[in-house]
């Protein structure tokens, strides 16, 4: 990015807190909708039913201004409003919301946003431990391979704090959903590897209604299919030897690139992963 | 011009209700109206005379009252049902109650607007 260009964004308050690419694919702050996150449905023909149990149990995500039974409301980062993505009330149930695009030409692209998670606050203690994992995961495809590079944040696993980013680079066969379609569910327990130097702890803080935002920033390279950074606030963490999920190309998926969200608990609790704002960066001329 | 903001969520996708259900809460401050609309995707067991299904309000999405408004289950698959509802406050969703030993697949949809 020339000095200029770097001016002029470090001049508006809305992009200055990023460190985007030469160019911006998307800029969401969800003060003027969902601007195009939505539901993943599972694949399916013939019937919603035919979809993979786990797909059944998303839900659509929301536009929220954090509000607490307690505290009323607390508001976004930037403006009123955060996209709010829920869990149902069943263990390890996790919920996507995603962004489809394709790219434009393959190229170094960047991700970042600011997260916060908690659970339903049902019960009157801390809490901290009852949100399995927050995920960050592209879906891309040239004209050889889709590819899934797929990030998590391990916050707690069956009552016990993991605080840690995990990747995974294998994932589960794909079942067939009848007619030309296929479906598979990458997101599950399965195939998680501790990125090295992995371990973070984020800002919980001191009851289950009080949130803090924090920074992420995800790169990935289109042309070589491999990442380029990870950081979270402080932590930058080397991944730029790891994978993604990668299978053969798929029919009807050429230049795919999804931006996907995740969140998951780990017990019977809704489990709430918030993000403000959100920017997709990509440097190509 | 300004546009009104509208979004429109699946809040139960071919889900099967029976006995006491309740679709997810799902946050709402933004909209100043909604529509919630029906449809049976499949007729189950049992007769669904006597079925209830009402729209609930809550200020934290764990706390419900009856809105007042109330939906009718569709005699058949081709028939939606709706119900309109305005100052609602934060968090809407639909409960219903299907007589015992009645059960059917349903699709539900929330449209808001500001």
């Amino acid at each position: 990015m020339d000095p200029i260009q770097r001016a002029i964004q470090r001049a508006d308050p809305r992009l200055s807190k990023f460190d985007p690419l030469p160019r911006i694919l998307f800029f969401d702050n969800f003060n003027d909708g969902m601007s195009g996150w939505n539901v993943l449905m599972g694949n399916y023909t013939e019937s919603l039913d035919r979809r993979l149990p786990e797909y059944k149990l998303m839900t659509a995500p929301m536009l929220s201004n954090v509000t607490h039974w307690d505290g009323g409301t607390h508001g976004a980062l930037d403006g009123s409003y955060a996209m709010k993505i829920a869990t149902r009330p069943i263990r390890l149930a996790q919920t996507v919301a995603l962004k489809r695009l394709t790219f434009p030409k393959a190229c170094p692209i960047q991700l970042e946003c600011y997260f916060t998670f908690k659970p339903e606050a049902s019960e009157l203690k801390l809490s901290e431990l009852d949100v399995r994992s927050i995920g960050f995961i592209f879906d891309v495809q040239d004209q050889t391979h889709r590819v899934l590079p797929q990030i998590r944040y391990l916050n707690a696993m069956d009552g016990k704090p993991a605080h840690r980013w995990q990747y995974k680079d294998k994932c589960v066969p794909f079942s067939d959903m009848g007619e030309k379609t296929v479906s598979v569910f990458h997101y599950g327990e399965e195939y998680w590897e501790d990125i090295p130097g992995g371990e973070q702890r984020l800002c919980y803080n001191e009851i289950p209604t009080k949130i803090n935002w924090h920074y992420l920033k995800l790169g990935w390279d289109l042309r070589t299919m491999r990442y380029t950074t990870l950081q979270c606030n402080d932590h930058v963490f080397d991944i730029a030897h790891l994978g993604g999920i990668e299978i053969k190309a798929m029919p009807n998926l050429w230049n795919l690139l999804n931006v996907i969200l995740s969140v998951g608990t780990d017990l019977d609790k809704r489990a709430f992963a918030y993000f403000d704002s959100i920017l997709l960066s990509g440097d190509w001329e | 011009m300004m546009i009104r903001e509208a979004y429109t969520t699946v809040i139960a996708q071919a889900e099967t209700w029976k006995g006491d259900v309740a679709t997810e809460p799902y946050e709402a401050a933004w909209a100043g109206e909604a529509v919630f609309f029906l449809r049976v995707f499949k007729k189950g067991k049992g007769s669904l005379r006597g079925a209830r299904v009402r729209v609930q309000i809550s200020p934290d999405g764990m706390h419900w009252a009856d809105e007042g408004s109330a939906l009718r289950i569709p005699a058949d698959q081709d028939e939606v049902t709706f119900c309109r509802v305005t100052n609602f406050g934060h968090y809407l969703r639909l409960a219903a109650t299907l007589p015992k030993g009645a059960e059917c697949q349903v699709l539900a949809t929330l449209s808001l607007k500001a």
